[in-house]
């Protein structure tokens, strides 16, 4: 062993140089791990220390109806039947605020929400001012609000805005607020004012977006009794009853998905470092050859031998490993500065640490070693059959074509070895499988392609022009790299070709939805006795007036049928269907719904009621002849289900309701409202008009901008790109580190073909054509390998996960090409410099 | 002792077979110096190249200090090539990322020897390279890289000296040099040494000398008087 190891760190010191390709694909690959683990445990850390700030107290109720006399009742008598208790209530909904200045138009929609002493129970809330926060900021109408609703509207600390049918004035900005849901689809600023305000502003009667929470603080020991016991007594009303450590394992479950995908994400990475390893491994060997037989003839045989240079491996895999860690470190520090303070602020908890944790750090290492070595195995395995009679003769006998069953059953080993450690990274069974598979089927069909690829190009080795001739020789000659170049630089663009082309396509279908008559403005919330006053603002804005939509809100509280039995509210959840759903009633079908079974009403009379179901609540259990019982705010309708429809839910002119009922269930005193999709003016400011007549006139009235949303989800889509996008460059810089490995390890073979070349007479001009078409030929290679591969994913991704149109991206996909050639072709001949300046004397001679 | 009992060598060329080795018996006594001489093409490192068991003969058994090494596995080989054999080539084959030391040292720390440092010491001493010791092969002459491998090849003090061509490729002076070190292990340390070479002086030095042609040991000089005899067919 200690030869082994004496021996070892005596090659390292020059086959670093050689390795160093390998070292910098283990180090980007362990990096990614390092940092996307570290980034999320810090987030976790700090997440979890603050689960109570996160819920503002120890236990709450909710609901999104208002509270019952019977609720309160039960609530507090479990209360007073603690020995210590507080409790306080808070009101959320989303709502219009206006300028108080009626010249000014501007509207805005805030997420009000209306908290009393003592809230908050954990945490504090910080404002902008420099003050601190006190009950007496919002006495006498005052309001809090996100530094955003100032910039948005041209507001100042002191202004006046108006909610509902009140003044409010502004004391100061929200910075961190303490019961905040965390990862919650935000409808714009926040809005703090005091509880009894919310009341007075009449909007909680018409809103349909209300919750209404009681928090409370106990002792420690009586949180879970607490909770249990409101949970049992609360079974049958519509209320859930949680505590901070629901919150905290929702976190838990949250961010270990979370982290468990980006570090598959990293382990892809390291994966593609990986076939970087095996390449700069197998060009090794080759070149080590007669080492291995030097040692073979000096009496080491070949377990030790191999031990010499699987210790090699180990150690350039823990070096790379620990720059890899470095750069995590480095990228920490430096980039995700202003996304620790995001998250910190969104959350209101303290700033997240961007330091790099130790368990990720360990695992970071052991995935580096683990698959430096995996990788390298299969190549190295090549020394056994490097004998030292090659010393003597170099035209010996190649080994026999019988299976090597050694080889075959490490083989397999490596791929159990990753499958482990792909569900480890995973910390799932399946996305090991997933990814490993994935990843081995991509690779299988990109090996195949280029396998076809370069058949197809062999017919160019018999050119006339001598640079291209050699050029494509180069390229077919058995046992070069062109096979490893091409999966690696292949896959790497397959990635961002793949993640480009997907984002053309959500973006095109946007667009297609967003063309000519898409409505681009929503109302919610208008009472009856408002429709025709707001269908008069409306068409003094628009020239077509859309229709109102009456909506009701309604919860399934049974279903009932031949094959169906689901009674009381716990079935009803646990069957799926235990949400509120927005439903309406009309004569006719939409636009964009379509009968898959049964028979659609006609426009006659009603006899009994009866109701039509989207497909998926048809899926989930409901079928055709069932009876469903809906509470509809208190009243009970039992509906019969007469057809199933499928609803085009992209299209959305005429929205979609997975509930739509037939005209006469419900009387004119059921309390409905109405809604409507509009397409709004083109001019911002006529847009702003219309928001703020409707919203002058209509206090309670909601309009939501479609074009601000559209913002959001491009936003979004934009982030969710640039996370793609830097997998995807990951993944391209590691096939350019693998492109840059293969180059620089067969440069000694070029050295000598590039001196024989010269002393017969070519120069640098035929050598550097050479090269060109060389390299020029496997990156159009390459790139039309990504690039085919690029069009199934974008076509999969499309039709199956986002169930949208498919459209084919020519300009991407030929971008791609271009790029990918024009890259490997820079790659290639920049590495090549130092073979095209060798003078070729001093080469002949070392050989 | 080195004991070849019809020993041939036949390969598959061009689809064909072609006997390099036409089947031969050979005996080196122990602290004999055999030289083997012959046109490019021979047969003679094949010979060699058998003898130190880094190739099978086709047909015949191979006997070194009596062991049979034509059953032996690689592994065994190896370790028997550790112990009891050294080898010199004409293109030296040090290890080009090891200093001239640490290619003496390295036959020694296989071979688990305990003072491996003081034994690669005195080795470079032998070889008068005692100051050129952290030298990297590519730092060296071709003499000095040769005499290096001669001091590498003796390392474990080998019964047996194997040299394909040494003096193949060095100059004169070099070459006289490597010459007088080989004679000197011969005679001084009573190494067997089997040497293929064209270098006149080195036929004129040994103790018996083979001629080899298209396979076939075609003549046998024996110089009188000294001990051991080379049969052949």
């Amino acid at each position: 062993m200690p030869f082994i190891l004496r021996m070892a760190a005596r090659e390292l010191r020059s086959s670093w140089r050689r390795l160093f390709f390998f070292f910098l694909c283990v180090a980007v690959g362990v990096g990614a791990i390092v940092a996307l683990r570290s980034l999320i445990q810090n987030v976790r850390v700090t997440l979890t220390a603050e689960a109570r700030t996160l819920t503002a107290g120890d236990v709450y109720v909710r609901t999104d109806q208002p509270w019952t006399d019977e609720v309160l009742e039960i609530v507090d008598t479990r209360l007073t039947a603690l020995p210590d208790f507080a409790r306080t209530e808070t009101v959320d909904t989303v709502t219009m605020v206006r300028l108080t200045d009626e010249s000014n138009t501007l509207t805005k929609v805030v997420e009000l929400r209306g908290i009393q002493e003592p809230f908050p129970f954990y945490g504090r809330i910080e404002l902008g001012g420099g003050q601190s926060y006190s009950p007496a900021l919002l006495e006498d109408h005052g309001a809090l609000v996100g530094p955003e609703l100032l910039v948005q509207l041209g507001l100042e600390i002191g202004d006046e805005i108006t909610i509902g049918e009140v003044q409010f004035t502004i004391r100061d900005v929200i910075l961190a607020e303490p019961g905040r849901q965390l990862g919650a689809f935000s409808f714009g600023p926040r809005v703090l004012v005091a509880y009894d305000a919310v009341g007075e502003t009449n909007l909680l009667g018409f809103a349909s977006r209300v919750e209404h929470q009681i928090l409370i603080r106990v002792p420690d020991n009586t949180i879970e009794p607490l909770v249990d016991t409101l949970r049992e007594d609360l079974q049958e009303a519509f209320v859930s009853v949680g505590s901070y450590r629901r919150t905290e394992n929702r976190i838990e479950r949250y961010l270990d998905r979370a982290e468990n995908y980006l570090s598959l994400i990293g382990f892809v990475v390291v994966i593609l470092g990986g076939i970087g390893i095996w390449s700069v491994t197998r060009v090794f060997v080759h070149q080590r050859r007669r080492s291995v037989a030097i040692l073979k003839c000096l009496g080491a045989k070949t377990h030790c031998v191999l031990g010499v240079y699987v210790a090699q491996i180990v150690a350039l895999g823990f070096g790379g490993s620990l720059l890899g860690v470095g750069v995590a470190g480095v990228a920490l520090g430096v980039v995700p500065d202003s996304l620790a303070e995001q998250a910190a602020t969104s959350t209101g908890t303290a700033t997240v640490s961007t330091a790099l944790t130790g368990s990720a750090v360990t695992q970071g290492l052991v995935v580096g070693v683990l698959v430096s070595v995996l990788f390298a195995l299969v190549p190295l395995l090549d020394i056994r059959h490097v004998k030292p009679l090659l010393l003597l003769r170099q035209d010996q006998v190649q080994p026999t074509a019988q299976v090597d069953w050694l080889r075959v059953g490490v083989i397999g080993l490596v791929g159990s070895g990753l499958l482990v450690v792909a569900m480890w990274q995973a910390a799932s069974l399946e996305g090991g499988v997933y990814v490993v598979g994935g990843f081995a089927g991509v690779a299988a069909v990109l090996h195949i392609i280029s396998h076809g690829l370069i058949t197809v190009i062999r017919p160019l080795s018999a050119s006339r022009w001598f640079p291209l001739r050699h050029a494509v020789l180069n390229l077919t000659r058995a046992g070069n790299q062109t096979r490893v170049i091409l999966l690696a630089v292949g896959l790497g663009s397959f990635f961002v070709i793949g993640v480009r082309g997907v984002q053309m396509n959500l973006l095109t279908n946007f667009s297609i939805q967003l063309r000519d008559d898409t409505p681009d403005m929503f109302l919610m919330d208008i009472q009856p006795d408002q429709a025709d006053g707001v269908r008069g603002v409306l068409a003094r804005a628009v020239d077509e007036v859309p229709r109102l939509i009456p909506v009701l809100r309604a919860r399934v509280v049974g279903v009932n049928g031949p094959d169906t039995a689901i009674e009381g509210r716990r079935a009803v959840r646990r069957a799926g269907f235990g949400r509120e759903y927005t439903v309406t009633y009309r004569t006719e079908l939409a636009a964009n719904e379509r009968v898959l079974f049964g028979r659609f009403w006609d426009a006659g009379p009603s006899r009994v009621p009866e109701v039509s179901i989207e497909e998926r609540l048809h899926e989930r259990g409901i079928d055709l002849g069932d009876t469903v019982r809906f509470d509809v705010l208190g009243r009970e309708i039992n509906a019969l289900v007469t057809s199933v429809r499928s609803v085009e839910w992209d299209d959305s002119r005429s929205g979609g309701f997975m509930f739509l009922f037939r005209p006469g269930t419900f009387d004119d005193t059921a309390p409905h409202t109405y809604i409507a999709f509009m397409k709004g003016p083109e001019e911002i400011e006529a847009r702003g008009l219309l928001q703020s007549d409707v919203v002058t006139r209509y206090p309670n009235v909601s309009v939501i901008d479609g074009l601000e949303v559209i913002r959001m989800f491009r936003r979004v889509l934009d982030y969710v790109t640039l996370a793609i996008t830097v997998v995807g460059g990951i993944a391209l810089l590691a096939g350019g580190l693998i492109l840059m490995g293969s180059v620089a390890m067969t440069k000694f073979q070029r050295l000598y073909e590039a001196a024989i070349f010269k002393t017969l007479g070519a120069n640098t001009r035929v050598l550097t054509e050479m090269y060109i078409l060389e390299y020029g030929v496997l990156g159009t290679l390459a790139g039309v390998v990504g690039s085919t591969g690029a069009i199934v994913l974008t076509w999969i991704l499309t039709k199956e996960v986002f169930e949208i149109d498919w459209v084919l991206t020519p300009a991407i996909n030929v971008g791609g090409v271009v790029v990918t050639t024009v890259v490997v072709t820079f790659v290639g001949v920049v590495s090549s410099v130092d073979v095209l300046r060798r003078k070729p004397l001093g080469t002949l001679r070392a050989e | 002792m080195i004991k070849l009992q019809g020993v041939s060598k036949t390969v598959i060329s061009a689809d064909q077979l072609l006997t390099i080795l036409h089947p031969l018996d050979l005996e080196v006594p122990a602290g004999q110096f055999l030289a083997v001489i012959g046109p490019s093409g021979s047969g003679k490192s094949t010979l060699l190249g058998l003898i130190a068991g880094l190739d099978m003969p086709s047909t015949g058994r191979i006997l070194i200090e009596g062991i049979n090494i034509t059953t032996l596995d690689e592994d065994r080989l190896a370790e028997l090539r550790g112990k009891k054999i050294g080898i010199v080539f004409q293109f030296f084959h040090l290890l080009p990322t090891l200093s001239a030391f640490e290619n003496i040292l390295v036959p020694l720390e296989i071979a688990g020897v305990d003072d491996a440092t003081d034994k690669a010491r005195a080795l470079l001493g032998e070889v008068d390279l005692a100051d050129r010791g952290h030298h990297y092969p590519s730092q060296l002459s071709g003499g000095e890289q040769q005499r290096i491998a001669i001091a590498r090849a003796l390392a474990n003090d080998p019964p047996i000296l194997l040299a394909d061509e040494p003096t193949g490729n060095l100059d004169r002076k070099n070459g006289r040099q490597v010459i007088e070190l080989l004679m000197e292990v011969n005679k001084g340390r009573g190494t067997t040494v089997v040497l293929v070479t064209h270098d006149h002086e080195l036929v004129r030095r040994a103790d018996v000398t083979i001629s080899m042609r298209d396979g076939k040991a075609e003549r046998i000089d024996e110089v009188v008087g000294q001990t051991g005899s080379v049969p052949a067919r």
